[in-house]
């Protein structure tokens, strides 16, 4: 008798899994297909390794956005911190030595101050809000730089090896991942983001001050994004872009919405969004070594953007969306 | 008795016709001292040969603001108007020498189909608008990749050139074209049912619905409205530009955006129209055009461009109605 109840509840534990988070079938189905089609380029170490990079650069982008994503608004000025924060490096260096790294924190923590009070009290939709920011810093960023992109050395310690075959910036996103998930899953602030997220009016009558923890959800990404932006900054060779790619500020937002994260607000989070940017690193780096065409991978990378908003958001009711 | 009827006929003063104009005035005071500190800076600014360069920086500019207009004026957003623009560009310069001046209405009804795929995804499925039309600007962007490879490629036909470059009393027709389609736009916005329903599903939706408005459809006609006037945009820009590649329009939707909100419409929807994204449109372009002859090149006009984007939306939205904003 206690075979079946137990091989009964490992099932209903599996379907439970798999309601609540559908991606990780995606994952599997997109494993199972790429080291099936390409057996001698998918499934070796240097293929891992190099899912194991842009996994971190997409999670650590996608890391802050995902806390803001929860109250239903947008940050996409996580590039913007990443450029200009880059580009200040790169000026302070020379002046203030080692120290001038702790500007891309401090620069994310401001920005998202600044995004959180313009928002909160000006009433301007965020999305459009950090947008327009975003488009400042990269012209900031352009013009610092002399329309060279430039190189700064010296942080190689951030990202030394330290356990072979394991990118040291893989080690650093784990501390950083944990954070995000203990403050949205385990600290009051999280569980009003959450309330603000699926009925800001009803948070609102319940004594929440909505604007302030608005505003300390768009601190708190842009503080993640600058952490993240160190790291990602060693990760991608210590270059400062100064050309705005849209793909740089689609992917996290594709990894956020693919992980589940309802763009209205009020569900998912930075847990769910690991096992999004997993799927998604999978499936870019699956089609790059594919036979494709190379330019066909963005109109995937679109269909799959709106494929998985259009799933992510069935059921749901009475919202407003505009 | 008499004194009520004096207080009652008392025309309004000065400051309080202001306030209560200040989204008409604001703009026209803007643009002229715009125009003014140009030309005292750089006198060439309003000569023929000037005003030629600003007509050809404006048009194609204009016709495609005016289509984001309405959609901003519904509370909506729709980014992917550039990516729009450019796929309908590409397409006539791809194809017009197998199908002749056909392209036109092919580049027009590919745009109003992904206007309506943009309508569909916001109206039926309650995607957020500004998701939606995002991830069709990257399906779009990624197509006109496809089709383009990348490469830059050149017209050739003389008919399709002549569209936008012939001088009619002294000016290029494509300024002819742009004003033509404003006035339409503002007549559609202003005097037809479609456009006043527009205000009223801005102003309040679910007052809209209430009223009997079939919201989601009117949600849909006004996003292929946009992408028709996006696409109109680009079969023009390409006829002026004479060859473009995918680069074409890049870094344009700030700008676009910026030239709706300098206007006078506000994000919030419910106000505005494309008479007032005429304005904007000077104000950006005589910018975009002055900063150019002053040496300032493309990055620094998108800092500025951001910053009246953020100012200007900031200014717009009326936040007497508003109870919270996502």
């Amino acid at each position: 008798m206690k075979t079946p109840d137990r091989k009964k509840l490992i099932l209903s534990i599996i379907s439970q899994t798999i309601k609540i988070y559908p991606v990780i079938f995606i994952l599997i189905a997109f494993v199972v297909i790429f080291s099936s089609l390409y057996p001698e380029r998918f499934l070796t170490s240097l293929n891992f390794s190099s899912i194991l990079r842009q996994f971190v650069t997409l999670i650590l982008f996608s890391v802050g956005p995902s806390i803001v994503v929860v109250t239903g608004s947008l940050d996409l000025s996580y590039v913007g911190i990443w450029m200009l924060g880059g580009i200040l490096v790169w000026v302070l260096t020379p002046i203030i030595g080692i120290f001038s790294i702790l500007v891309i924190p401090l620069l994310g923590l401001a920005t998202g101050f600044l995004i959180g009070i313009i928002h909160a009290k000006a009433k301007m939709p965020s999305f459009i809000l950090t947008l327009s920011l975003l488009v400042i810093y990269s012209g900031l960023t352009a013009t610092i730089a002399g329309g060279i992109p430039r190189i700064v050395k010296g942080y190689d310690f951030i990202t030394a090896d330290f356990i072979p075959g394991i990118p040291t910036a893989f080690l650093w996103a784990i501390p950083i991942i944990i954070a995000a998930i203990y403050i949205v899953k385990r600290t009051r602030i999280g569980i009003y983001l959450y309330s603000i997220g699926s009925n800001e009016e009803g948070a609102r009558l319940a004594g929440i001050n909505v604007d302030k923890y608005k505003i300390m959800a768009f601190t708190i990404s842009g503080l993640f994004s600058g952490i993240g932006s160190v790291i990602i900054f060693k990760n991608q060779g210590g270059s400062v872009p100064i050309m705005l790619n849209l793909n740089t500020v689609v992917y996290p937002l594709v990894a956020i919405v693919l992980g589940g994260t309802l763009l209205v607000g009020g569900s998912g989070g930075p847990h769910r969004t690991i096992l999004g940017a997993l799927t998604f690193t999978v499936i870019i780096r699956g089609l790059t070594i594919s036979f494709l065409d190379p330019t066909m991978i963005q109109l995937i990378v679109g269909l799959l953007l709106i494929a998985s908003i259009v799933v992510g958001s069935r059921g749901v009711k009475g919202v407003m969306v505009t | 008795m008499k004194r009520s009827e004096k207080i009652m006929v008392r025309r309004p003063l000065p400051s309080e016709w202001l306030r209560k104009n200040i989204s008409t005035v604001g703009p026209v005071v803007a643009a002229i001292v715009i125009i003014g500190i140009f030309q005292v800076i750089n006198p060439v600014f309003l000569k023929y040969q000037g005003i030629i360069t600003l007509v050809y920086a404006m048009s194609y500019f204009l016709i495609a603001a005016c289509g984001l207009t309405f959609v901003i004026m519904m509370g909506s957003f729709d980014f992917s108007v550039v990516s729009i623009l450019k796929l309908s560009a590409l397409i006539c310069v791809l194809y017009i020498d197998r199908l002749g001046l056909l392209v036109i209405p092919l580049a027009l009804v590919v745009s109003v189909g992904f206007g309506f795929i943009n309508g569909i995804l916001f109206a039926k499925l309650k995607v957020p608008s500004f998701m939606a039309t995002l991830g069709v600007s990257i399906v779009v962007e990624g197509i006109a990749l496809y089709l383009s490879k990348g490469f830059l490629h050149m017209l050739t036909d003389k008919t399709f050139k002549s569209l936008t470059v012939t001088f009619i009393a002294g000016l290029p027709s494509i300024l002819y074209w742009a004003i033509g389609i404003c006035i339409i736009c503002t007549l559609i916005a202003i005097i037809t049912p479609f456009g006043r329903r527009i205000y009223a599903i801005g102003g309040n939706p679910i007052g809209a619905v209430l009223s009997g408005i079939n919201l989601d459809r009117y949600r849909i006609y006004v996003f292929m409205l946009g992408s028709f006037l996006a696409g109109l945009a680009g079969v023009l820009y390409m006829s002026q530009l004479g060859g473009g590649s995918v680069e074409l329009g890049a870094d344009m939707t700030i700008p676009l955006f910026a030239s709706v909100v300098a206007g006078g419409t506000a994000l919030s929807g419910g106000v505005g129209g494309p008479h007032k994204t005429l304005l904007g449109v000077i104000i950006i372009t005589w910018i975009q055009a002055g900063m150019l002859m002053l040496g300032y090149g493309r990055e620094i006009q998108m800092v500025v461009f951001g910053a009246i984007a953020i100012i200007m939306g900031i200014a717009t939205i009326d936040r007497r109605g508003i109870k919270f904003v996502k």
